[in-house]
């Protein structure tokens, strides 16, 4: 295996960073979040699961999009981009897996989602591999695991005294290519897993329990919070709204923004003129889980879940996707 | 850099009539006059910059194209308040056309019965006008149209043209009457019993208030028209129109991508479709 230290890494990452935008863990107030870092020794190496995934750095929760300008009666409407390469380290596999349920609808169904798709080139994912799983986590249920090197660009894994290197990209070879490291006999540990694994129902099964009172169940105590879809790895709903920021005679300065939209919010679906055809909080929950494991599936491929257990921790009312679908095989395996 | 999808082309707007108290047909001019290509029940996304962007569907026909497009517009949300405050000349953004339309092609030889509510008019009209400038290539062309108040009424003009017609069976309903008023009153319903149709060699073509559906979906099936011989246009709430924002989504379908035209048959018991 190719081996590297942290001082090593850290000295790399200064680099980087001199170059480039980079993100990585880094405490916060006792919290850990990617963040942007100026430099290694912001950088967090030792670390469970980030409170919020990746997906931010490819698909802002708020982005100015397009930038226009009205002068008298000329229009110009320019799209916002930036030149910067990025580099998102310590990504966790799972997180890394959810941008790739993303882009199977922004990038692979055309036509492609021009914004996501700037963000997606201009960034090299190196993941740092969880030596083990964390509370709520079940990415080895959703096709994934904590060492999964199938979405990044570089992995990382702990071993003795350092880290092992794989490239796995052509985009991660480039990349390492400024990092130090030496050939080391050995293999880097397995991870430890969860014994226990989550139920994964086929699309048709689930699609004989739309009816079923575990919705109205499920979705009563639900608040429409939407955290659930503030810290998911692969909720990709998104709102625009325009603000006017400037106003002078004879100019006017507009930005276009591209904001999260969560489907169990409740004017999620209203029309103008007031029609909501999905009125309901149980049918909103529905929907959320519908989406994850029957919709996004059937129409795109992956399943729109990757097991991060984000949203297990952070429901204030305890709604719990293992739950569903534990339910769900239950329900469905009776009929 | 990529051409977005997210980037309106700016337009101008040509004219603006006022059809009744809420709706107005605005007729709108890409640059250098290129027609917008659009098929008969597609939508454009327009974009009232520092308002925001709506979907609406395309009134006029591609075959009455002239390098101009019309979209009849009730005022009802932020976008439509603001084109309503529009005047000829002023710029709007366009994206578009989206969507599937009316499967035309499918129609030529049979007989076309076109049953709009209201506002529902402003799809259809896309449809039944491309019909009637390419008439020898369809059937009985039967229209059925309701609407609350005689004031209600959408393209009236065209109305009387169509109710003139031999090869045009076109009735006209109101749900309640005035005293100027001496057309039919009644629900759209009460229009179906007067039409005898041959059901197999029949394609409908719906389009309304989610109300009206039922009711009207009951009549075309009551008379025996197959459910995949059966159109309607969806309305749903859109942010993107090339199906990534999830808003419009109706299960597994996009409403944006396979709609907003659909058959029946692709509908029927889809909870939250209807």
């Amino acid at each position: 295996m190719k081996f590297t230290t942290r001082d090593q890494l850290k000295a790399w990452l200064d680099g980087l960073a001199a170059e480039m935008d980079l993100v990585a863990p880094r405490g916060v107030d006792g919290h850990v979040f990617y963040r942007p870092v100026a430099s290694g020794d912001e950088v967090l190496f030792d670390y469970e699961r980030p409170e919020l995934s990746a997906k931010a750095f490819v698909f802002p929760d708020t982005e100015v999009f397009l930038r226009v300008e009205q002068r008298g009666k000329d229009v110009t409407v320019e799209e916002v981009r930036t030149e910067r390469k990025q580099v998102i380290f310590g990504v966790r596999p799972c997180d890394a897996h959810g941008l790739a349920v993303i882009d199977a609808l922004f990038l692979n169904q055309e036509p492609a989602d021009a914004q996501y798709q700037h963000h997606r080139e201009r960034t090299v994912l190196v993941g740092l591999a969880c030596p083990r799983m964390w509370e709520g986590c079940f990415c080895t249920s959703m096709g994934g695991a904590p060492d999964d090197a199938t979405h990044l660009d570089v992995l990382l894994r702990e071993v003795e005294g350092g880290y092992a290197v794989e490239a796995v990209s052509e985009k991660g070879k480039a990349l390492v290519k400024g990092l130090k490291t030496k050939q080391k006999a050995g293999d880097p540990p397995a991870p430890q897993t969860n014994a226990d694994a989550v139920p994964v129902v086929d699309t048709a099964t689930w699609r004989t329990l739309f009816n079923d009172k575990l919705w109205q169940r499920h979705g009563e105590r639900c608040l429409s919070c939407r955290i659930c879809t503030y810290v998911c790895p692969t909720c990709r709903c998104f709102d625009v709204v325009d603000r006017v920021v400037d106003t002078q005679p004879g100019l006017t300065r507009i930005e276009r923004i591209r904001v999260w939209d969560a489907c169990t919010s409740t004017n999620y679906r209203r029309a103008a003129g007031g029609h909501n055809s999905r009125p309901t909080k149980p049918g909103r929950i529905r929907n959320r889980f519908y989406c994850k494991f029957c919709y996004y599936p059937e129409d795109f491929g992956p399943l729109g879940c990757v097991g991060c257990g984000r949203c297990v921790v952070s429901c204030p009312v305890d709604i719990d996707i293992t739950e569903i679908m534990r339910d769900v095989a239950a329900k469905g395996g009776q009929e | 850099m990529t051409d977005s999808i997210y980037v309106p082309e700016m337009a101008r707007l040509v004219d603006v009539r006022q059809m009744t108290t809420a709706e107005k047909l605005f007729t709108i001019e890409l640059p250098g006059g290129r027609n917008l290509g659009h098929d008969p029940g597609q939508f454009v996304m327009v974009s009232m910059l520092g308002v925001g962007e709506a979907p609406i569907s395309i009134t006029s026909s591609p075959s009455r194209s002239n390098g101009v497009f019309e979209l009849c517009v009730r005022k009802v949300g932020d976008v439509t308040n603001a084109m309503h405050a529009l005047q000829p000349g002023a710029k709007l953004g366009i994206r578009g056309p989206f969507g599937h339309g009316f499967p035309i092609e499918k129609m030529r030889g049979k007989d076309v019965l076109f049953a709009p509510g209201g506002l529902g008019l402003a799809p259809l009209r896309s449809l039944i006008n491309q019909v009637l400038d390419e008439r020898g290539t369809f059937g009985r062309v039967i229209i059925l149209y309701g609407a609350r108040r005689p004031e209600e009424l959408l393209f009236k003009d065209e109305l009387d043209q169509w109710v003139a017609r031999d090869d045009v069976e076109c009735r006209v309903t109101v749900d309640r009457g005035d005293e100027m008023w001496d057309g039919h009153v009644g629900v759209i319903t009460t229009l179906f019993p007067k039409v005898t149709i041959n059901p197999r060699n029949t394609v409908a073509v719906t389009c309304g208030p989610p109300i009206m559906y039922r009711f009207v979906l009951m009549e075309l099936l009551g008379k025996g028209i197959p459910e995949t011989q059966i159109y309607l246009s969806l309305e749903r709430r859109m942010k993107c129109g090339v199906g990534k924002c999830g808003h419009c989504q109706i299960n597994s379908m996009y409403c944006c991508q396979e709609g907003p035209v659909f058959t029946y048959a692709q509908i029927k018991g889809v909870e939250e479709a209807l």
